[in-house]
């Protein structure tokens, strides 16, 4: 059941910050359903302090998302263009380069 | 073992429940919220399913409006406590469980005005009287869909009309008619559902709900951790996380997402089709034994499936005792946690026998137990 799974590095992706994990698993059944390639990760700490689970999406798709969102009144947090730029402990971890 | 007290809790679950509880158990475990890694994640998922079931069931936009209790009394605790204060007016009916009526008159003794409108001795209540009610200071009127005695269906819809008329709160305590009858936050203009999960839901005890109308902000009236805004030690302000503290019944709301599959998969018009049939078949096959008298509707249409009697020449405790030892039917039998109720059928002080049937209850238990009946106030007669 448990994907080995991490953000890559160096790559812009969107990512959906919420107050709460009530609202990221919403936004997870609101996208998935809607279409979207959506993914529950934790939350990068540098945007996210307040709730451990942030949703990953692909950033194109930001308009679209956003609207979804919006349409269905799924509370959340911000909207993000975030890209890692350097490896994460999980990264060395998991022997990613 | 013939089994005749779901008004009490629903018995047999349907076994969507169980292997929903076992999934849950030997495969996802976790505590929903509460981090953010695998278990607890798919823990989340099931917990917003439940919601997102709920929500369909009762015409619910927004799933986030909907806290998980323990159970309908601690739903109605949380309304009531947090919505009346001393000075506020409160309308009810004089049909009501002590879940609403033991924390209403607590607060009527601490200066909360309570109008309590008189039902008709079959246990309607008329919204014509409710309206009649309604002064200044009225914050809110609270009433229950169907009595757990006697099993009278109110016109909610009409009720609720009345209160969104003059912009009182409307608050339902729907613990005998979710799960058989049509509950529509919309359409009854309801303010708060307080419902149940283990009684027409087919859930596990343990389980229950309450719906806020997201245009009220509600006061926090059980604190604690909630998973989310932990760098802080205030409350959150919003549903759901107001109003659910600590560690929700993960396990009981799993098997509860099973029982309301169930319930989609018969469909709720059908299982109040076949609960129909069957207390009809009851009240026809007893009303005519001499020394038996039923209360409240004859017409099993205005009412759920609980039905309340009385054996002349019995009291309805040893009736009960009878029952269960003798021919192994279960009832319950007394004040039914409703002295209220018992007072506006005639039936207070020395209660009534209840019998509640479920979607499951078979023509041959029914028959067995109309049997049962005969023999009995024969017996008594004599």
């Amino acid at each position: 059941m448990v994907e080995k799974k991490e953000i890559p590095i160096n790559q812009e992706i969107g990512v959906v910050t919420f107050f709460s994990s009530h609202h990221a698993v919403q936004a997870e059944t609101v996208l998935k359903e809607a279409g979207h390639k959506v993914a529950l990760i934790p939350g990068p700490k540098e945007i996210s302090p307040n709730c451990g689970v942030a949703l990953q999406f692909e950033y194109e798709e930001k308009e679209d998302v956003e609207a979804k969102l919006n349409e269905k009144s799924v509370k959340f947090e911000a909207i993000h263009l975030y890209k890692k730029t350097k490896k994460s402990l999980l990264d060395k971890i998991l022997g990613n380069s | 073992m013939i089994y005749c007290d779901n008004g009490a809790t629903s018995w047999p679950k349907p076994p969507q429940m169980l292997e929903q509880m076992n999934y849950f158990v030997n495969e996802i475990g976790g505590s929903p919220g509460r981090s953010g890694h695998t278990a607890s994640v798919e823990a989340e998922r099931v917990a917003f399913g439940v919601r997102e079931a709920l929500a369909e069931m009762f015409n619910i936009k927004d799933p986030q409006q909907i806290a998980f209790t323990k159970n309908i009394t601690e739903s109605l605790n949380y309304v009531i406590q947090t919505q009346l204060k001393p000075g506020d007016h409160v309308i009810t009916s004089s049909m009501e469980h002590n879940s609403v009526m033991r924390p209403l008159r607590m607060l009527e003794s601490k200066g909360l005005e309570l109008t309590v409108v008189q039902c008709d001795e079959e246990g309607f209540l008329d919204p014509e009287k409710v309206k009649a009610a309604i002064k200044e200071n009225t914050k809110m009127i609270i009433v229950n869909h169907a009595s757990n005695v006697i099993g009278t269906i109110q016109d909610v819809e009409a009720v609720g009309k009345v209160a969104h008329e003059a912009g009182v709160l409307f608050t339902l305590d729907a613990a005998q008619s979710a799960g058989l009858i049509p509950v529509d936050v919309e359409k009854m203009h309801i303010d708060f559902l307080c419902v149940t999960g283990h009684k027409g839901l087919l859930g596990p005890t343990g389980t229950g709900a309450v719906y806020v109308n997201p245009a009220i902000k509600v006061e926090p009236f059980m604190l604690g951790g909630t998973g989310s805004n932990s760098e802080f030690e205030e409350q959150p302000e919003v549903m759901p996380d107001v109003w659910e503290s600590g560690t929700m019944n993960i396990i009981g709301v799993a098997g509860l997402a099973g029982s309301l599959q169930f319930l989609k998969e018969v469909g709720i018009p059908n299982i109040h089709k076949r609960e129909v049939m069957l207390t009809q078949r009851f009240i026809d096959g007893i009303k005519d034994i001499p020394g038996v008298k039923i209360y409240g509707p004859l017409d099993a249409m205005k009412k759920t499936a609980v039905t309340s009697i009385n054996i002349e020449g019995a009291v309805c405790s040893e009736v009960g005792k009878v029952l269960d030892q003798g021919f192994g039917i279960m009832t319950r039998t007394g004040l039914h946690c409703s002295p209220a109720a018992h007072k506006t059928i005639g039936s207070f002080p020395q209660g009534t026998v209840r019998f509640g049937f479920s979607y499951f209850t078979t023509e041959e238990e029914v028959d067995k137990v109309i049997e049962a009946v005969k023999v009995i106030a024969e017996a008594a007669a004599e």
